[in-house]
This record gives structure tokens, C-alpha cells and sequence, in this order.
């Protein structure tokens, strides 16, 4: 007998506040899923009429998880339309602000809050590391969720001395960056990395990052699992070892396409290589297959979005923001646009990069088993091992050349328009601007939860974290967290909200259920 | 003792600007009391929590929802802002409630010996702005006990 169950709504509300979503269920299976982003946002519209410098301190605002990714990709903009590149040695600190900022949100969002859902004890009171996982991820008393709010704290001092000021620092602007730490403040950095990467050695991964980056094809993985004790009980090898036994590699697919923007773009005189001038390439990619990457084939589509109707999708140098909330019959169900590449919805985060990239494990992993949960929260919790070393070889640098510049004056900032491209920890991040008699004309944001948490298009085909949600198998109504696992293992973040103290319980504040 | 004022909140959304608001006050005033710092939390979150780590008195300024009556302020002790965490799990919009409650065990300085959260509700009018200004000088010169 079919057991159909239309219209169920699963909040999500303890990972966003400002996200919701409708799945239809058939036989324990998701058949349908819409996600909505429930808040309107309009930075776009704040930005038009001011000043052009104004975007390196009003976008860091827009986030308190991406601060220096918006700064970031603000102050690329205005170079972009000042047709300037910033000497070596902002961009070394620049990327390595940027770096802290990635790898700090990469450990907590896989420690607190994916593998949080490991120590639900409905869900996994039969899994036979159900006990393991409560000792390690219990919220405000797992062993390892305290020690990444205290490695992840620690680390963040170097973003207080490369920023020169910390909460909200603004440091980088069009030619550089606004302090030169002295030697003393670069060694401390050098020493809070070292430091940093061994506890991630010794607690996530269990080996040394030589070692994990000799882990290339699934089959390394499996014997590097076999390998030794620390390695099976590090943060990694416990994540892959409890994922495939609550089977997070059998369902979470999504669309099998994936984008990156590229990232961390490389002083012209460095040690560290990478690929045309950055550290990460930008591409596109149709499962493994990866093709050179196009920004004029990004477009906005707002026709299921809350956003004024009748205009063909068109790249953001072209959209605009106006909100739109009535009409439509039930038609448009979210504040998101839906961002398309080439007319295709795309992934985007950290399995994205890495297929990009060419990394050879994430490629035998997809090529194998396709995209799936386990596979893109397993490069979310090793990203930081393939950027602790340009790091430290970027640290190395500074002391070695702190007597170069810093800073080229930039004396006017002409008339055009630029965009600023990067990858933030969700994935690609783009701040699309145009300048007219020093005042900002034009803004456009598209960020990595855009992409991955869109509606429907124009032809009805649904976003990325729904087209993932299909298929995936709904053991426990009342306690559907595989739906949660699918929706996390892409880090969404639409939260650029409210952080006030409330007396009263938010709404669906503890529980991926039913009930809420 | 030195105390620290840290005003927090979301100065691009109205219900959530009230701690900036304050900041702004401060920033703007004439003359601090040497031994009191202001700073700018912003949504900085659990990245607040190298700011709780040297001691002294830490005095929070930010936006509430239902302590009181709306355009009114409230005193929260740190018992009565934890208070209001609900069963600790951490997300993207984690706010004092969560980094009050881990500090005591990721702590690698002193911790504050008080904390104390000026809170205000709904729209405030600019004298309940410059109130909440001025009180938190207070707080943070002379601490709760004192005042009360």
C-alpha cells in the first residue's frame, strides 16, 4: 500500500533561522522538496547611492560567520573597476585572514553542527557508535565539540593581528591593506599555526597532513582507515566510520554539477603553485568532468522567488533586488534567487572545489558513489589539510620580506564596474558592483547558499539541497534527520540576521522534527 | 578594575541595531573613564570569546526580545542569560546565551569576574539610547552590586 505524505513541513530552524523545508514523502521515501528562505534581506538596495569604499564595511556586516569573505570579495570588485592588483604581500595576508576565516567555520560547522546530529539518541540509540558520538558531539559537553570552540578561538588571533583590530576589521582596501604587522606579531601568527595544525593533525585527522594527502582513491582511504588506531579514531576516520554505517553515502546526490570560482589568488613571487595565478581553480564541473569556468553564464532567476516577475533570468551585472510577496497562486515560495550556470543549477562548497581541483580522492570518490552526503561533509572536514602548508609557506614569506610593500596608493576610484569572485567556506561568493561619480550605481550578491539553496527555475528544475533531498529515506517521522544530514552536509547559511537574547524558546530551536 | 563594554547586534536590521546604537552613543561622547574600553561586537558570535578572557567587569549591550515592555531596558546578570539558552546546540545565529555558557571551558585567560547584559527592548527612543549609554559607564566603572 502507498503511503503518501504531502506537504510536510521539516524546520530546520536549528541550523538557520531563516530556512524552511516542505518534503513529500512516499513510503518512507522523499519524493518532493521545496526550501524556502523565509527572510528577505535587500543589502542590494542599502548599497545603491553610497559612498564606492562603503561595501569594504557595510558587506562585512552582512555576516558574522563570512565577514572577511565579503570583505574579501569587496575589495576584489573595486580593484576589478581600478583595473589594480594589490602588491605580494597583502595578498599574502589577505589569503591567510581568509584562510583562519574558511577553516575556522569548516570545524565547527562539521563538529557542531553536522556531527551534533550523530548524538541524537532517537535517531541512532541502535548505531553502534551512538555512544561514542554522544561522548564526542553532546552540545556544550562533547569532547570534541569543546575542543574546537577552544583550537578554532585560539587560531582566530591571527585574523586580530593581520586585521589589526578584531571584531570587524576592514583591513583590506583597493591596493593593499591598511596595517603592516611587525616581525613579532608574524611570528606569533607562525606560532598560533603550528600549533593550530597540530592539534588538527593529531584530533581530526589522527596522522600527519603528509599522510592524509597520500590518500588518493577510495581504496587509499579504506586501508589509511585500517592503518592505525588514531586514524580510526580521529574526528575523520570516526565520521567516515559512523556515515557508512547509517548509510550517508546512499543518498544526498543533488545535481552532480558542481562550481567553483576559484580562490586565494597568489602573490606574482611565491613557493606556494596552484593553477592560473590561484591557489584553487575556478571551474565548472558535470560529474568528474570539468570544463573552464565562464562568468557571463551566471544568471538570476526569480521566477519561484518573492522578487518582481516578468524578466527573463540575466546576470547579475543586469538583475536587481525588488521583492514581490503576493500573487502568483502559491507559485513563488522563497526569498532566494536561483542562481543557474549556463542555465544549469549547479553545487557549490568544498566537494565542489576539490572536484575542480583535480584532488585525486574526491574525484575516485565521486566517479565511484557520485555526490552523496558522506563525500561532501568528508571535504568540508579535510579542506583545512590542503591550505595549513601555503599558510605557513605565506607566513614564511612576510618575515622573510616584511621590508616589501604593502600598500599602492590608490588615489581615485574611476567610473565602471567589477566583480569580485571568490570561494567563501559555503562555496563561491560573488559581489557584482558598478561606480558612477564615486558612488555605488549597482550591487549584487550572490552567495554560496544561493546557489546550493535555490528554488525552482523557470523549467521547474529545483535547487541544489533539494534536488539532493529526493530519494533519501525518512526512517522516523517524527525524528527525520536524515533530511537534516542531506540539507547540512552543504553548510547552508541564511542566517545574516537576528542575534538578539530571547526569553521565550525561537521556534524549532532544538529539534529537526515534526512537532515544532 | 578596567570593564568593557561590548555592544552587540545587527546594525542592517532595525529590531536588532539597538546595541549599535548604543556604540554609536558611546563613540560620540566626550570622554571615557580611563579603565573602560568600547567595542564594536557586532555579530562576531563565539568569536566573541577572546574578548572574555581578561578579566575585569564585561558589560553587554544588545536588543532582547520579551524581558520587558517594548522602548524599556533590562539588567540580565550571566545566570540570566544562560538562562535562556535552549539545549546548547550550536548554529550560524548563536548568539551570548551559547558563548556564556562554553567559557568557562575553553577559557585560556581570566574570566570576566562580572558580566552583566543592558538589554532593550523593541524600538527604543535616542533618550533610552543615551540612558542605556550612560548605565553601561556605570556598570562597567562600578559593577552591578555597586549600583544596586
Amino acid at each position: 500500500m502507498t503511503n503518501t505524505l504531502k506537504g510536510l513541513n521539516i524546520p530546520l530552524n536549528r541550523a538557520e533561522g531563516d530556512l524552511e523545508i516542505r518534503v513529500e514523502i512516499d513510503n518512507g521515501i522523499i519524493t518532493e522538496a521545496w526550501s524556502a528562505g523565509t527572510m528577505f534581506r535587500g543589502f542590494e538596495g542599502m548599497m545603491r547611492g553610497r559612498g564606492a569604499l562603503d561595501g569594504l564595511v557595510v558587506t562585512p556586516r552582512i555576516c558574522g560567520i563570512c565577514s572577511l569573505t565579503h570583505l574579501t570579495a569587496a575589495v576584489e570588485a573595486l580593484e576589478a573597476i581600478a583595473g589594480i592588483a594589490p602588491p605580494d604581500n597583502a595578498r599574502r595576508l589577505r589569503n591567510l585572514a581568509l584562510m583562519v576565516e574558511t577553516i575556522q567555520s569548516d570545524v565547527r560547522q562539521a563538529v557542531l553542527m553536522f556531527m551534533v546530529d550523530f548524538a541524537n539518541k532517537e535517531a541512532y540509540h541502535d548505531h553502534p557508535l551512538g555512544e561514542e558520538a554522544q561522548n564526542r558531539y553532546n552540545p556544550l559537553q562533547g569532547r570534541a565539540a569543546i575542543e574546537v570552540i577552544r583550537e578554532s578561538k585560539r587560531l582566530l588571533q591571527m585574523v586580530a593581528i593581520i586585521g589589526g583590530q578584531w571584531p570587524h576589521t576592514s583591513f583590506m582596501v583597493p591596493g593593499g591593506v591598511t596595517s603592516i604587522p611587525e616581525i613579532s606579531k608574524i611570528l606569533q601568527c607562525r606560532i598560533i599555526l603550528e600549533r593550530f595544525r597540530s592539534w588538527y593533525e593529531r584530533s581530526m585527522l589522527g596522522c600527519s597532513i603528509e599522510r592524509w594527502q597520500a590518500v588518493r582513491s577510495r581504496n587509499d582511504l579504506d586501508i589509511w582507515l585500517d592503518e592505525k588506531p588514531s586514524h580510526r579514531d580521529s574526528e575523520v576516520g570516526f565520521f567516515i566510520r559512523f556515515a557508512r554505517q547509517a548509510g550517508l553515502h546512499a543518498f544526498g546526490k543533488g545535481p552532480a554539477r558542481f562550481l567553483s570560482y576559484g580562490n586565494f589568488t597568489l602573490p606574482r613571487e611565491t613557493a606556494v603553485t596552484g593553477a592560473d595565478g590561484r591557489l584553487l581553480p575556478s571551474g565548472f564541473a558535470a560529474g568528474i568532468e570539468v570544463a573552464s569556468f565562464a562568468a557571463a553564464k551566471i544568471t538570476e532567476d526569480v521566477s519561484h522567488a518573492w522578487f518582481e516577475q516578468g524578466s527573463k533570468p540575466v546576470h547579475p551585472f543586469d538583475g536587481t533586488t525588488k521583492p514581490y510577496a503576493s500573487g502568483q497562486g502559491g507559485k513563488l515560495y522563497s526569498w532566494i534567487k536561483a542562481p543557474r550556470y549556463g542555465g544549469e543549477v549547479v553545487e557549490t562548497g568544498p566537494l565542489a572545489e576539490m572536484v575542480i581541483a583535480g584532488n585525486p580522492l574526491f574525484r575516485d570518490l565521486v566517479a565511484q558513489g557520485g555526490p552523496n552526503v558522506l563525500v561532501r561533509e568528508l571535504a568540508r572536514l579535510v579542506r583545512s589539510a590542503y591550505v595549513l602548508k601555503p599558510m605557513a609557506t605565506w607566513i614564511n614569506e612576510l618575515l622573510d620580506r616584511r621590508q616589501d610593500d604593502f600598500y599602492h596608493a590608490v588615489k581615485h576610484l574611476p567610473d565602471g564596474e567589477g566583480a569580485g569572485m571568490i570561494e567563501a567556506a559555503r562555496g563561491a561568493l560573488g559581489h557584482w558592483v558598478k561606480i558612477k561619480d564615486e558612488k555605488i550605481a549597482h550591487y549584487q550578491i550572490i552567495t554560496p547558499t544561493a546557489w546550493n539553496g535555490s528554488p525552482r527555475d523557470e523549467r521547474g528544475v529545483r535547487g541544489a539541497w533539494e534536488e539532493a533531498l529526493i530519494g533519501t529515506p525518512i526512517n522516523d517521522l517524527e525524528n527525520p534527520v536524515e533530511a537534516g544530514h542531506v540539507v547540512r552536509s552543504f553548510d547552508p547559511c541564511l542566517v545574516c540576521a537576528v542575534h538578539c537574547l530571547q526569553k521565550e524558546k525561537k521556534k524549532g530551536a532544538l529539534l529537526l522534527g515534526l512537532k515544532q | 578594575m578596567k570593564g568593557a563594554i561590548i555592544c552587540i547586534g545587527n546594525r542592517l536590521v532595525a529590531e536588532d541595531a539597538a546595541g549599535m546604537a548604543v556604540f554609536d552613543q558611546l563613540r560620540a561622547r566626550d570622554g571615557l573613564p580611563a579603565e573602560v574600553t568600547v567595542i564594536e561586537g557586532g555579530l562576531a558570535g563565539l568569536n566573541l570569546l577572546p574578548l572574555l578572557e581578561q578579566g575585569g567587569r564585561v558589560v553587554f549591550v544588545d536588543a532582547v526580545q520579551g524581558f520587558t515592555r517594548p522602548g524599556e531596558m533590562v539588567l540580565l546578570d550571566r545566570q540570566q542569560i544562560v538562562n535562556t539558552l535552549g539545549g546548547g546546540y550550536f548554529d550560524h545565529g548563536s548568539g551570548l546565551a551559547y558563548v556564556l555558557s562554553v567559557l568557562p571551558q575553553v577559557c585560556d585567560g581570566d574570566l570576566p569576574e562580572e558580566i552583566v547584559l543592558v538589554g532593550l527592548e523593541g524600538e527604543c527612543t535616542l533618550p533610552t539610547i543615551k540612558r542605556a549609554a550612560e548605565l553601561s559607564i556605570t556598570l562597567a566603572t562600578h559593577g552591578l552590586k555597586e549600583r544596586t
